[in-house]
């Protein structure tokens, strides 16, 4: 391994080209390392340039290199510990712990580079999996071993939706989860090991993390450290397991940071012109096979609330489930701030959640709707020019808005009000009592912040003193 | 950002929603001052009217309970409404009322229907009805066949008691629902308006009565339909006035929005195309 060292010739930022010996250039992906003021940084083999140089990305900071610096190769790609070993604990992209619980003696270490499942791998099945989370379970239900994103621009509440479901989700769950964190504040990170450790669920997590404080080429490469633990768990444990990202969009845009400096010329809006590529590699390993299953929850941030962004088209066709989260309602203190009419998921369909799971969902859906297409008429006229009709329409859309909201576990601290967790039939119950008008004579506050039905009878009667 | 031909056809939508409510808002002024005018000219003769059935009430006031007790059970409810909404909230308060009114009633009713919205409201509440329709501008004449129906009804079926619903007229920014007895009259005397003098009834008490009661009616029915009138056209007035200040706002801020969402599509463009040329001068 020794034998094939290298030289620095070229730094820019983040990006190392390495000279190498003819005939013993290192592979793609390769782990290159070397020693700067006996901090040990690892470079990743991107590109051959030519003249038998390699262009490198840093995973690590690039402060302190300079040309000439002696660069060894590893003959291998970044390899992180996986197995039982790596439960509980915390770590970097390189697969290093980052508390203070000692060495990780795992067994076996994998490469963070991997092919993705083959057709005949990826298993067909599809079973709902419940959230407790009313407006997920009514409008978007998650599938067992499928891919959930919830998008939103910055400050909607997506962190707080992925806290919940670790919550929700993790405790219930009995098997392993694995959660990486991506270019998120490095906060986030102590914050969740602790909640994770009071919910009990940390001895059956990994946590991975490369924050905004760490460089792009970290950032690009954590959550395929995360997800190669998880698929460990998938492959040779044939587990059920969950893997929750946070936030997907921030690994783009560190292959968006390093794109310019490894040469490649800029696309649309800037991005890298490997989009598509660097999402697929990902996204595509994210997969449920005839082992085991990943179901996956990642959190998508939205720039500027712009849907059309190329770096997030990119990601929808690879999810199950979208979740979209609007300004607009979370302007209004409806949170979560889920709008129904734009997510959706791949598995309401009649067949698989029940008829009338499907069209209590599709009639919450249609009052949103005309709701929405009233509100111009409303704007300008006033409610009172509205039929009769459509007055009511209005009515019981704005108590579903309110009763699509939800007091979260993770909240408490800030609200006040204990958390809910929800069944779907209660869920569905509800809905379908406020869509048949059963409801009609309370109060919509009543429906503000509460779990089920039964409780808006009961704040209804309260609030009337 | 929504996009921007999304956006275009909003504001177009709006622009046109506005260009609506101004012109109502044009003919609702017109027509307003014609009919507020009527109702404030009607009222002089009206008033004298009311207090000259209050003086043969004050001598007499057996006249005015002159069919016989067994009979009387029914009541009669006659609602005015307009034909046309588009003017605020006065139709929805007035069906409110209407509808409160007519639930509180235990005995037997008739209702008699002026107006499209009122008729269509009714028709679906209430199966004994019967319906009337007025122009824009009634006159005496035009709504006279209808005070007289009405009128010949309340002779013959001898109805215990009738009420008008109708809007009352306060001001241009002021319209009441009412609901106002006209039979038994109900006759509230104002302290210096009782007269102290007794006048003498020629050829006599009944007879005067007699002629004085249908057209009190009519009267009274006649007033009621200009009130709601000019209370109509004071309301739309006002509520077109607000829709074209809302339509105006919301117009605005959608060509803010439009705005923001061009000048950006215009920068992403131009650093797509800068960046390129930058990347290829290498």
């Amino acid at each position: 391994m020794s034998s094939n060292v290298g030289k620095v010739v070229q730094v820019i930022g983040t990006v190392v080209d390495v000279e190498f010996p003819q005939e013993n250039l290192p592979e793609i992906y390769n782990a290159l390392e070397l020693n700067v003021d006996g901090e040990k940084l690892v470079l990743e083999v991107e590109q051959h340039v030519g003249n038998n140089w390699a262009r490198c990305l840093a995973l690590g900071a690039t402060e302190g290199v300079s040309r000439g610096l002696e660069v060894s190769d590893t003959g291998a790609p970044v390899s992180v510990p996986v197995g039982e070993a790596s439960l509980g604990r915390i770590f970097n992209v390189l697969g290093d712990a980052l508390d203070d619980l000692g060495d990780v003696k795992a067994k076996e270490k994998w490469p963070i580079h991997r092919p993705a499942p083959t057709f005949e791998q990826q298993s067909g099945s599809t079973e709902v999996l419940e959230t407790g989370i009313k407006v997920f379970d009514l409008i978007t239900p998650f599938a067992k071993g499928g891919k959930v994103g919830a998008y939103g621009g910055a400050g909607v509440g997506k962190t707080v939706i992925i806290t919940e479901l670790i919550r929700n989700i993790a405790q219930e769950h009995s098997g392993v989860s694995v959660f990486a964190g991506v270019g998120e504040r490095s906060r986030e990170g102590n914050d969740l090991w602790h909640e994770m450790k009071d919910y009990g669920v940390l001895d059956n997590t990994a946590l991975v993390f490369g924050q905004m404080n760490e460089p792009p080429g970290t950032r690009a490469r954590i959550a395929l450290t995360g997800l190669t633990m998880a698929e460990y768990f998938r492959e040779v444990g044939k587990q059920d397991v969950l893997l929750f990202v946070d936030n997907v969009y921030r690994y783009t845009l560190a292959g968006m940071e390093v794109s310019a400096l490894l040469g490649r010329m800029p696309s649309a809006v800037g991005y890298q012109p490997t989009l598509a590529t660097e999402m697929g590699d990902l996204q595509e390993r994210i997969t449920s096979t005839v082992d085991g299953s990943i179901t996956s929850f990642q959190a998508v941030y939205v720039p500027a609330d712009d849907y059309t962004d190329p770096g997030i088209v990119t990601t929808f066709g690879h999810l199950d489930a979208s979740i979209s989260l609007e300004r607009s309602l979370a302007a209004q203190a409806l949170f979560p701030a889920v709008d129904p009419l734009a997510s959706s998921s791949r598995i309401m369909e009649p067949g698989i959640v029940g008829e009338e799971h499907y069209n209590t969902a599709r009639e919450v859906q249609e009052v949103l709707q005309r709701f929405k297409d009233l509100q111009d008429v409303i704007a300008i006229l006033g409610i009172e020019e509205l039929s009769e009709e459509d007055r009511e329409v209005v009515f019981r859309a704005r108590k579903i808005q309110r009763f699509l909201t939800q007091p979260f576990h993770v909240g408490e601290v800030f609200t006040g009000i204990p958390g809910k967790y929800v069944k779907v039939e209660d869920t569905i119950k509800g809905f379908k009592e406020i869509l048949s008008g059963q409801h009609d004579d309370l109060p919509e506050q009543a429906f503000y912040m509460i779990g089920t039905i039964d409780e808006a009878v009961e704040k209804a009667k309260t609030l009337k003193g | 950002m929504p996009n921007l031909r999304e956006l275009r056809s909003r504001i177009r939508s709006i622009e046109s929603t506005s260009r609506v409510t101004k012109a109502l808002q044009m003919i609702a002024a017109a027509k307003m001052k014609k009919a507020q005018d009527k109702v404030l000219d009607g009222r002089a003769y009206s008033e004298k009217l009311n207090a000259i059935i209050g003086n043969v009430y004050q001598s007499n006031p057996e006249v005015f309970s002159s069919i016989p007790e067994d009979e009387k059970n029914k009541i009669l409810v006659l609602l005015v409404t307009p034909d046309r909404g588009l003017c605020g909230a006065l139709v929805s308060n007035i069906l409110k009322e209407a509808s409160k009114f007519i639930e509180s009633i235990d005995d037997d009713y008739e209702v008699r229907v002026i107006g499209k919205k009122g008729t269509s409201f009714i028709s679906k509440t209430v199966d004994n009805y019967e319906s009337y329709k007025v122009s824009d501008m009634p006159t005496f004449e035009e709504v006279s066949p209808i005070t007289n129906s009405i009128s010949n009804d309340i002779n013959l079926t001898g109805f215990a008691k009738v009420f008008i619903i109708y809007t009352e007229f306060v001001s241009t920014a002021v319209q009441k629902p009412k609901i106002k007895q006209l039979l038994p009259v109900e006759i509230d005397l104002n302290e210096n308006e009782k007269v102290n003098n007794e006048f003498l009834y020629e050829p006599s008490l009944n007879k005067v009565s007699e002629a004085l009661i249908p057209r009190y009616i009519e009267t009274s029915i006649f007033n009621s339909i200009l009130d709601s009138v000019a209370s109509e056209h004071s309301a739309r007035l006002v509520a077109m006035q607000n829709a074209t200040d809302n339509a105006n706002e919301l117009k605005q801020d959608l060509t803010l929005d439009l705005n923001k969402a061009r000048q950006q599509q215009v920068t992403s463009e131009i650093l797509d195309i800068v960046g390129g040329a930058l990347a290829l001068e290498e």
